[in-house]
């Protein structure tokens, strides 16, 4: 991929912060900015490859939310399954969308940054300047993670309605790690179609997300799921795959790195191998292929790891 | 060994129980190991049990451990279980020169109700007379902060390894669990289904000796020999007990039958010396700690459980408290454990004490208790 190509991949910084910070910028290893348009010129005259970004194109961009943990006694704990905040769900229901992180606080940038790699969205970080540090090593990470144009891989397809309940529920589904994609119309092809308002999946059933997306699970089984995670209840998967190789994308929502995760993807697959930020390149252990299923452990998983896998 | 794994499904069911009917869900067991021609759990003496007391083991404050009587009490203890005359022979029944041994502690209770660092120096001191070297000996837990907290170096000879799966209770870490050895079972919706057995059981240890304490405990309700080995020797098991629901019941058992889990756990010594009986597994105030002055001895867990059951049901009805047995939704204060500390009337779950009826069905022991050999022995 070009260096330009990258760069548009890559998640846009939104930098209001006056160019005297153009050092710490560059320390960074930031090498593209978005700021407010009166300073456009400044910042490139620092050195620095700035775009303008009009408060009115700040507004037109759909909000998103901080990416996370939240504590949510009514319908999560700490100790079963902590309440996962993320936006992968919005970008893939939305692949034209134009999105913000508007005031991320501390601590959320990176994970942000990340989350908006993997699913290829337009996004804009607005970003505590605390995390400068941080967004610059996932940037440099992410500029490191080999292209890989592959086919979605999905279990489930929902019919989107374009309700705000359907996005409720595609939110718990992607907590869960239910793999879907989004159809117009019901999928026969599909191992599971979900499509609110049958008889099968009622409008009023889905009033209770989080229950919902477990009868979808439960409907589905997890036998029949392309990808299952152990050892973890806050991370999260997009995976990509063809009869050939498979790209597996693991996002650590929670607060603290995880070691020894265990992971199911189906189909037989080579031992593969991982890139994780802050760690770089990692040999996945305890390979166990199966008729059905390849198992790997991942020794180690900061914020984002990419595991690519050729088929045997 | 053989590598293949053996998967076994235990399908959903009702189980009629002393109590009533429980329902099962359905689990599945995976494992390469096969079973020991003598599994030690029930091992050679199924529904045996050694009751040995004494007084003199504590001060008469319950503070301080008299580490010559509780020697006594051990050796006593382990001639009368095997009928060997010397201690020594006693020890060799169940261990050789050649053996890598676990020693599964409980910590949980600190500061109160801990394994007695007298009773594991002890069991460390005998393993080395029958020829181990100390550092075939493990003293095991699940999280190093509780064994940190116990501190059992200083009592221990140098090379004895002292070690945890995890450094404290965050669930980040499992790289000292065995990813082929588990038992899978979606219990309240949760994604994490699997509770691997550490790698030390599976991959180090020959024998293990399992030392729990006499303690209640708000969701099985009472800790003793099955719920140390299993609990303390798993991952991801706490998923188990949500809003006032425990799958106890049937988890427990069914993660101390697992092998090699069930075959390598060999001896059970149930350390009396204090106990809690309100609030546990927790022990973080004197308020519910009372002093049985007891060490247990079998090979047998559930006939222990058993009589522990017993023990801290009694306890519990000489101090007005309602019965471990209780289930009635009256009592429950779902998960405050602020009231349940308070109030030993309160309950934060419903409690699964037919967990020890349900191990016996599962073959790992003796349940009834007009079927358990009891031998009191009073120092």
């Amino acid at each position: 991929m070009s260096v330009a190509l990258l760069l548009a991949a890559l998640p846009a910084l939104y930098w209001p912060e006056p160019v005297a910070t153009a050092a710490a910028v560059r320390e960074a290893g930031i090498e593209r900015l978005l700021v407010p348009p009166d300073q456009v010129d400044a910042w490139r005259a620092a050195g620095v490859s700035a775009e303008p970004l009009r408060a009115l194109d700040r507004k037109a961009r759909v909000s998103l939310d901080e990416p996370g943990l939240l504590v949510r006694a009514d319908v999560a704990s700490a100790t079963l399954r902590p309440w996962v905040v993320a936006n992968g769900w919005r970008f893939r229901r939305d692949p034209a969308g134009r999105f913000l992180y508007d005031a991320l606080p501390p601590g959320k940038a990176a994970l942000a940054t990340a989350e908006v790699f993997v699913h290829g969205a337009d996004a804009v970080l607005a970003i505590d300047p605390r995390d400068l540090v941080q967004v610059g090593l996932m940037l440099r990470f992410l500029a490191t993670v080999p292209d890989a144009e592959l086919p979605e891989v999905a279990d489930v397809a929902v019919v989107d309605d374009g309700s705000a309940l359907l996005g409720e529920v595609l939110s718990l589904l992607a907590r869960r790690n239910l793999l879907f994609r989004l159809v117009g119309a019901p999928d026969p092809d599909a191992r599971l179609t979900v499509q609110l308002g049958t008889e099968e999946f009622p409008r009023d059933e889905a009033a209770d997300p989080d229950a919902f997306a477990l009868a979808v699970r439960r409907r589905l089984t997890d036998a029949r799921r392309s990808v299952r995670v152990f050892g973890s209840e806050v991370v999260l998967v997009r995976a990509v795959a063809d009869s050939s190789h498979a790209r597996i994308h693991l996002l650590n929502y929670g607060q603290r790195p995880i070691a020894g995760l265990r992971v199911r993807f189906a189909g037989r697959w080579d031992a593969g191998r991982a890139l994780g930020d802050g760690i770089g390149p990692m040999p996945l252990e305890d390979h166990s292929p199966s008729d059905d299923a390849t198992e790997f452990t991942l020794p180690e998983l900061a914020i984002y790891t990419v595991v690519d896998l050729e088929a045997r | 060994m053989d590598r293949r794994s053996f998967v076994r499904l235990l399908t959903a069911a009702p189980v009629a129980s002393a109590v009533g009917a429980r329902s099962v869900p359905p689990y599945r067991v995976v494992s390469a190991y096969a079973p020991a021609a003598l599994p030690g759990m029930p091992g050679p003496w199924p529904g045996r049990v050694v009751d040995v007391r004494s007084n003199a083991c504590l001060d008469p404050a319950g503070d301080v451990v008299n580490e010559s009587v509780v020697r006594a009490m051990l050796s006593r203890g382990m001639r009368a279980l095997t009928g060997e005359k010397s201690t020594t022979d006693a020890w060799r029944r169940f261990f050789e020169p050649s053996d890598v041994v676990g020693i599964k502690v409980n910590c949980g209770g600190h500061p109160f109700v801990v394994s007695s660092p007298a009773i594991v120096a002890e069991i460390v001191r005998q393993l080395v007379a029958v020829g181990l070297a100390p550092s075939h000996v493990h003293v095991y837990e699940r999280f190093q902060n509780q064994l940190d907290a116990v501190d059992y170096a200083p009592h221990l000879p140098e090379g004895v390894q002292i070690v945890a799966a995890e450094g404290w209770n965050l669930r980040v870490d499992n790289s000292a669990y065995d990813p082929d050895t588990y038992v899978e079972a979606e219990l309240f919706g949760e994604e994490n289904t699997r509770s691997n057995m550490m790698r030390l059981v599976t991959r180090r240890l020959t024998k293990i000796v399992n030392v729990p304490n006499m303690k209640d405990h708000g969701a099985t309700g009472v800790t003793g020999c099955l719920k140390n080995v299993a609990y303390g020797s798993f991952s991801n098991v706490a998923r188990t007990h949500s809003r006032g629901t425990s799958h106890t019941f049937s988890f427990v058992g069914t993660l101390a039958a697992v092998e090699p889990l069930r075959s390598r756990t060999v001896l059970q010594i149930m350390d009396g010396l204090s106990g809690v009986w309100h609030g546990g597994p927790f022990a973080h105030t004197r308020r519910y700690v009372f002093h049985p002055r007891r060490i247990l001895l079998g090979t047998d867990p559930v006939a222990i459980d058993r009589l522990l059951l017993d023990v801290i049901d009694e306890k519990r009805r000489a101090e007005r408290a309602i019965s471990i047995w209780d289930r009635s939704p009256r009592f429950v204060k779902l998960d405050d454990t602020a009231a349940r500390d308070d109030d030993p009337n309160v309950n934060i779950m419903i409690r699964e004490p037919g967990h020890v009826e349900y191990a016996s069905t599962l073959g790992l022991g003796v349940y009834d208790r007009a079927r358990l050999r009891l031998e009191e022995i009073e120092l």
